[in-house]
């Protein structure tokens, strides 16, 4: 599941140095080296956890995490953040909640295309207007909880007939989450797409430096709204995904994952810098942060340590994989 | 002769320009309340205007802390984490129905200390590690409602601390206690701002950090020194919720650290840093107040509130960078 990141190459910017840094390299590996040290610390602590049934479990938790962390990721390897990712989500839950009795099976693809929009629309103005990604999408938290919390009457909206989104809650071959499958899906596209276009050096070149992307011809602003629309798209499908399971939308329906969702692209290893990263990465940072939730619980510690968990991760793993040579400056 | 003629004249235009700017928030503040006069007459009675004063003490304590991290150029997200951090202390360490402690202002004084402590653990983040100061922040907010969450236990700490709960009842001269620590606060932070070291150096590090490193001033302990002291404000702002909730919650501080980046920003702190200062805040905090309070008056619903909010911010960074548009070609 994981091989993918070891053999994700670390890409460098011509800067004259040369290799990669020793904490370069370290992580470059982080994420594996987590994932297996986790993974063995639960089997050590829990014989029973490296069963089918746990691992069916872990995956299905971690899906509308992958989704919603592969989407920010390509955000944050433009250089930017988005912080509403979570927001959308929660906004999208109850969007499709009220629309699934009226729009059926077209639902689905109505509300992800509404958030791509909207994730569009944050682009615009953080490129247009000139406003700093992360306050861009700080605001845009706000409203679109507002935006939740008026359009649900701040209550939770049942879902009373599901199977427009059921499917997802399916199991292929009777183990693989139909979600976490979808996931990987995901995942595995938006990678393809990036791979088999001039995508990826255009998004990795406006990361590591924006100024000498735009003087070679990268259409900058339209890579920065792109990822903006898909991170907002994963977001509307994540909730999809939140729906499926709960049979329900609510207004904070998933305004706890900001935090993990964040947690698990810096674990990752992809740097908030941008430019150094890659969705892969992500996807096995979500599977670290999951492993971590569910795995607190077993060892026996109680789970108000997830949250201060979540802020020590960020800021170390920030910290280990930031490009230091590019900022002299820190605010 | 002419030049220096020339320079002056510049130099009144600029000069202008800032009492314009600095006079753009006040003004916007008597229209708007000018506005919902006209439009609601419960706005505009006695009550309603002690309401919005009172409404006003937490946000403005806690706007007084984010504006010395903002007028650095920095971004502070931790008020939730620290305020429900603080909130829970405060609570435990008061006369409250968990345990027996009852030890009144030392136990306030010790919330405070707290969130000054979380403070410096993001400033020291920021400078040590290099994290930039809304990731720090954000890591640090989460660190706190974890804090506050083991404290919590799963029972609410209700207090019955009489001198901290009689802090949002009690009145001197038709305003809350609260409200007068608040102007306190508000006067602190100006002389802070105006008269200490740390202030000033708040204000050239978010003008020209470089300059001010070059001219051989150790910016780090500054800014550890700021964002504690922040985190300090945020810890009285959490005390103060636990006074007008009495208990303590983890969610003390929900939304607090949104509406100060609001409220500074409306009185014209730039987030670019080295502009505004604790007064501009104070106008800011009365405009939002105003604002939230005359919307819900003329019939708006109040979740609306965050919305307002989100869009004020937005539009106001949009307006400050306009000038500067040009010259800061890369914006992340």
């Amino acid at each position: 599941m994981s091989t993918p990141v070891a053999m994700q190459p670390v890409a460098e910017p011509a800067t004259g140095r040369t290799g990669p840094r020793p904490a370069q390299r370290l992580t470059g590996f982080m994420p594996l080296i987590a994932l297996v040290a986790l993974v063995a610390a639960l089997t050590i602590a829990d014989p029973d956890f490296l069963t089918a049934r746990s691992l069916t479990a872990v995956a299905r938790t971690a899906a509308p995490l992958i989704v919603l962390a592969a989407g920010a990721t390509l955000v944050v390897l433009c250089g930017g953040i988005d912080l509403s990712i979570a927001a959308l989500a929660s906004l999208t839950t109850v969007l499709l909640a009220l629309w699934l009795p009226h729009l059926g099976g077209l639902a689905t693809p109505a509300v992800i295309g509404v958030a791509a929009a909207i994730g569009a629309v944050q682009g615009v103005a953080h490129v247009l207007l000139r406003i700093p990604s992360f306050i861009v999408t700080l605001g845009g938290m706000s409203i679109l909880s507002a935006v939740a919390l008026v359009v649900s009457g701040a209550g939770t909206v049942r879902v009373v007939d599901d199977s427009p989104v059921a499917w997802l809650d399916l199991y292929l071959a009777g183990y693989v989450p139909m979600s976490a499958a979808m996931a990987l899906l995901v995942v595995a596209l938006i990678a393809l797409v990036l791979k088999v276009t001039p995508l990826q050096s255009w998004i990795s070149a406006t990361g590591y430096s924006e100024s000498a992307a735009r003087l070679a011809g990268t259409p900058v602003d339209l890579v920065k709204i792109g990822a903006f629309c898909v991170s907002g798209a994963c977001a509307g499908f994540a909730a999809v995904m939140l729906v499926s399971r709960q049979f329900s939308g609510g207004p904070t329906m998933a305004d706890n994952l900001l935090l993990p969702a964040v947690a698990a692209i810096v674990v990752g290893g992809t740097a908030i810098t941008g430019g150094h990263g890659s969705l892969w990465r992500s996807l096995a940072g979500a599977f670290v942060v999951t492993l971590l939730r569910v795995g607190l619980p077993i060892v026996g510690v109680p789970s108000a340590y997830e949250q201060i968990l979540y802020g020590v991760i960020i800021v170390v793993a920030v910290a280990l994989t930031l490009d230091w040579s590019k900022v002299s400056i820190i605010k | 002769m002419t030049v220096t003629s020339g320079v002056a004249a510049s130099r009144r235009i600029f000069r202008r320009g800032a009492a314009f700017r600095d006079a753009g928030p006040p003004v916007a503040l008597v229209v708007l309340f000018l506005i919902f006069a006209a439009l609601s007459p419960q706005f505009r009675s006695i009550e309603n205007v002690q309401n919005i004063v009172d409404a006003a003490a937490v946000l403005a304590v806690v706007t007084c802390g984010i504006t010395f991290v903002l007028m650095m150029g920095s971004i502070d997200l931790s008020a939730a984490g620290v305020m429900g951090a603080s909130a829970l202390t405060v609570s435990l360490l008061v006369a409250n129905n968990r345990n027996d402690n009852d030890f009144g202002l030392a136990g306030i004084a010790v919330a405070v200390v707290l969130g000054c402590a979380f403070g410096c653990l993001s400033g020291l983040a920021l400078v040590l590690l290099k994290v930039p100061s809304f990731m720090a922040t954000l890591g640090v907010s989460a660190i706190g409602l974890g804090v506050a969450t083991l404290m919590f236990a799963g029972v609410q700490p209700n207090i019955t601390d009489a001198m901290l709960k009689s802090w949002a009842i009690e009145r001197f001269l038709g305003l809350s206690y609260l409200t007068w620590i608040a102007a306190a606060c508000i006067l602190v932070g100006w002389l802070i701002q105006r008269y200490t070291r740390l202030g000033r150096y708040a204000f050239a590090i978010g003008g020209a950090e470089e300059v001010l490193t070059l001219s051989g001033v150790k910016v780090k302990p500054y800014k550890v020194a700021v964002f504690a002291l922040a985190g300090a404000f945020y810890g009285l702002g959490g005390v103060m919720v636990t006074s007008q909730l009495g208990a303590g919650l983890v969610q003390a501080g929900n939304g607090y650290d949104f509406s100060a980046i609001t409220a500074a920003v409306v009185g014209g702190t730039l987030l670019t840093g080295g502009r505004g200062g604790i007064l501009h805040s104070a106008v800011g905090v009365v405009l939002v107040m105003v604002l939230t309070n005359g919307l819900v008056q003329v019939g708006v619903s109040p979740y609306w509130q965050g919305g307002v909010e989100g869009l004020i911010v937005v539009a106001a960074v949009a307006a400050a960078v306009i000038p500067q548009r040009r010259r800061n070609q890369v914006v992340k």
